[in-house]
């Protein structure tokens, strides 16, 4: 297996707070990782690491073998490596952010045409088919506001996917969304990951997280204190905290 | 029925004794004015004047044997505000016949001094229906409106040059004032707005720095500024004063223009400019395609309202000697065979900037409302 994601010795500070402590970590190509810790650990900082929505300042990343710039390599000359980067990342966020002026069907089919320069009608056509696959075809015409919170959310999914990414990152996709169209959602993310995906996903969906992670990263004050199947950490957690932390949220 | 109006007059003008104290000043005062004032414009004035003057009213000393120019402009921008219109207001029907009754009326009065020129207003009316039902009825169209624009105020340029740029003037020289001001310092404001947010230090510095200069020094000083700096820096051509007065206004306009659309950058939320990027979008591709077309549909009434306060701001350029809406109504006083009709030509001009301004701010209202009902 090759390696898509690798992290090493990555520090990222807010002014004097670090929110990321000398985090190493690695993504293998189908892999499915989940990452868990409680409230203002660093999850979607990790996450938007990434795909470089969040600068770091010192360490290493590398997504699909090109080389995230630092801060401050970020203004002179950085930005080839982070958008031959994104155009490889997908993303899907916890408030959805579709585009409200556009139609579910523009909102999917415009990056393909900006950004891969394919044709309106070869990107329409592909966006259809994306939205078949997520079971919302009947709503292409519509505009975002129309949708209910899960349809939005598995357009926002359809719309990373007709990038054609190689790694799909949620952060907290669910968490917005009524109970009854969590599962809706899951549903959708499940099917990737049988596809064979790879996928970094931030949830507190435990049972999800246990049914569909190949691997779960826990982090808490922005260190990762543990990764591990989920079997193990579920059932065996090693570290202390993240003992108190799977006990605390297991509960309920 | 007499009931219900003392009932309505108790709680509504006499419900607290200030009510009643005031209601008994400022009804009786306003019965009075509206008294005499309603008997001097039905008995005291003589409104012959205003067909006698309205040549000079409306287009000033332009020559009367090129007047025709004038009304090929009257008829471009008839059907450029219909096709405007047609992208925001569906023309429904009751819409259409209420437009058809207030052009009859128009031609009506029109008739009474010059069967021509009801003709043309009939004309310029009709196109200004068709480019509405135009854009109303198929949206493909709407995306040629800024490239229409464009053209149209080129072609109304070439029409309006030949006997001169220095004769433009009246209501006219107003309206020509506030449109090139208009279409001129969008884009320019857009930059701006964008340059005030640069990464590039220099670029911020600079749209600042000219963003708030301009906003807090008065327009009559930029016109007049700009009127002599200009054939300074260009010594070899002979800019006319029209152009240094358009100039003028820009430049000063597009620094209010940039702030409008600086706030509606900032209501702009974060996650579409996150989404975009993550979807490998260009910076440029991320403004062009997420940011600004969110952002101008919050700030459009205050736009709006922009180009009101430029139509209203037109009569500075008498600064620069030229001869706008107001001058050539001062300049019809100036006749001494006209110079007792101060109250007729005054009355005339209050009476058509209040209706082009309560127009505008009609629209712009309406335009809020509308786009508050697309959003969300
Ligand atoms: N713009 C910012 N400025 C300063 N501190 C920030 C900023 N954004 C996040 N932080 C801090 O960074 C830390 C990590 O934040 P992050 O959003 O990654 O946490 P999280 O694990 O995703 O939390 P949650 O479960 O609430 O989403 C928090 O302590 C937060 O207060
Ligand atoms: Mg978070």
């Amino acid at each position: 297996m090759s390696t898509i994601v690798e992290m090493t010795g990555v520090n990222k500070f807010y002014g004097s707070l670090q929110v990321l402590k000398d985090v190493d970590l690695s993504v293998e190509k189908g892999e499915v990782m989940v990452v868990i810790g409680p409230s203002g650990s660093g999850k979607s900082t990790l996450i938007r690491c990434v795909n470089g929505l969040e600068v770091y300042q010192q360490g290493e990343i590398t997504v699909d073998g090109y080389q995230m710039p630092r801060e401050e390599d970020r203004k002179i000359g950085g930005e080839k490596e982070l958008a031959a980067i994104r155009k490889g990342v997908g993303m899907v966020f916890q408030q959805f952010n579709l585009f409200p002026h556009k139609t579910v069907l523009e909102n999917i089919s415009l990056a393909p045409m900006r950004v891969r320069r394919k044709s309106k009608a070869e990107a329409e056509a592909n966006a259809l088919r994306l939205l078949d696959r997520v079971g919302l075809k009947a709503h292409a015409a519509k505009y975002p506001a129309q949708l209910s919170g899960g349809q939005q959310q598995r357009v926002a999914i359809a719309r990373a996917l007709a990038m054609e990414p190689h790694i799909m990152l949620f952060d907290e996709p669910t968490s917005a969304l009524d109970p009854e169209m969590v599962g809706e959602v899951l549903d959708v993310m499940r099917e990737l990951a049988a596809e064979g995906m790879t996928m970094m996903i931030v949830t507190h969906e435990m049972g999800f997280a246990r049914e569909v992670a190949d691997r779960v990263v826990y982090i808490d004050q922005g260190a990762i204190l543990e990764v591990a199947k989920p079997a193990q950490i579920f059932d065996a957690p090693q570290n202390e905290r993240t003992r108190t932390f799977l006990s605390r949220v297991l509960k309920h | 029925m007499i009931a219900s109006t003392i009932r309505w007059s108790h709680r509504n003008l006499f419900a607290k004794p200030l009510d009643a104290v005031l209601s008994l000043v400022v009804i009786p005062l306003c019965a009075w004015a509206l008294y005499s004032g309603g008997s001097w414009v039905f008995q005291g004035a003589q409104w012959g004047i205003i067909p006698e003057s309205i040549r000079v009213l409306l287009v000033g000393i332009y020559p009367a044997d090129q007047i025709w120019r004038a009304w090929g402009t009257l008829l471009i921008f008839g059907l450029l505000f219909g096709a405007t219109l047609g992208c925001v207001f569906f023309l429904h029907r009751v819409l259409a016949l209420g437009y058809c009754l207030v052009v009859a009326a128009i031609a009506l009065v029109a008739v009474y001094s010059e069967p021509t020129s009801a003709l043309l207003i009939v004309a310029a009316a009709a196109l200004a229906l068709a480019g509405w039902f135009a854009t109303s009825r198929w949206e493909n169209l709407r995306r040629f409106l800024v490239p229409a624009w464009t053209l149209g105020l080129i072609a109304v340029f070439a029409l309006l040059s030949p006997p001169g740029i220095g004769l433009w003037g009246g209501l006219m020289l107003s309206v020509l004032i506030t449109m090139v001001t208009a279409v001129l310092s969008l884009p320019l404001g857009i930059l701006l707005a964008f340059g005030r947010r640069s990464q590039l230090a220099s670029v911020r510095m600079f749209c600042t720095a000219y963003i708030e200069t301009m906003r807090s020094v008065p327009l009559i000083l930029v016109v007049y500024c700009v009127w002599i700096v200009l054939p300074v820096l260009a010594p070899q051509y002979s800019v006319p004063d029209v152009l240094r007065g358009m100039a003028g206004f820009t430049i000063f306009f597009s620094a209010y223009v940039a702030e409008y659309v600086r706030s509606g950058l900032q209501a702009v939320p974060k996650g579409q400019v996150e989404a975009a990027r993550s979807l490998g979008m260009s910076e440029l591709d991320v403004n062009r395609y997420i940011v600004l077309p969110q952002s101008l549909r919050v700030v459009v009434p205050p736009l709006v309202g922009n180009v009101l306060d430029v139509f209203n701001a037109a009569p500075l350029v008498f600064i620069i000697g030229l001869t706008d809406f107001l001058r050539a109504g001062q300049m019809v006083l100036a006749n001494p065979q006209y110079s007792d009709r101060t109250y007729e030509i005054y009355i005339f001009l209050f009476v058509t900037y209040f209706l082009i301004g309560s127009l505008i701010t009609f629209a712009a209202r309406k335009l809020e409302l509308h786009l508050a009902k697309g959003a969300r």
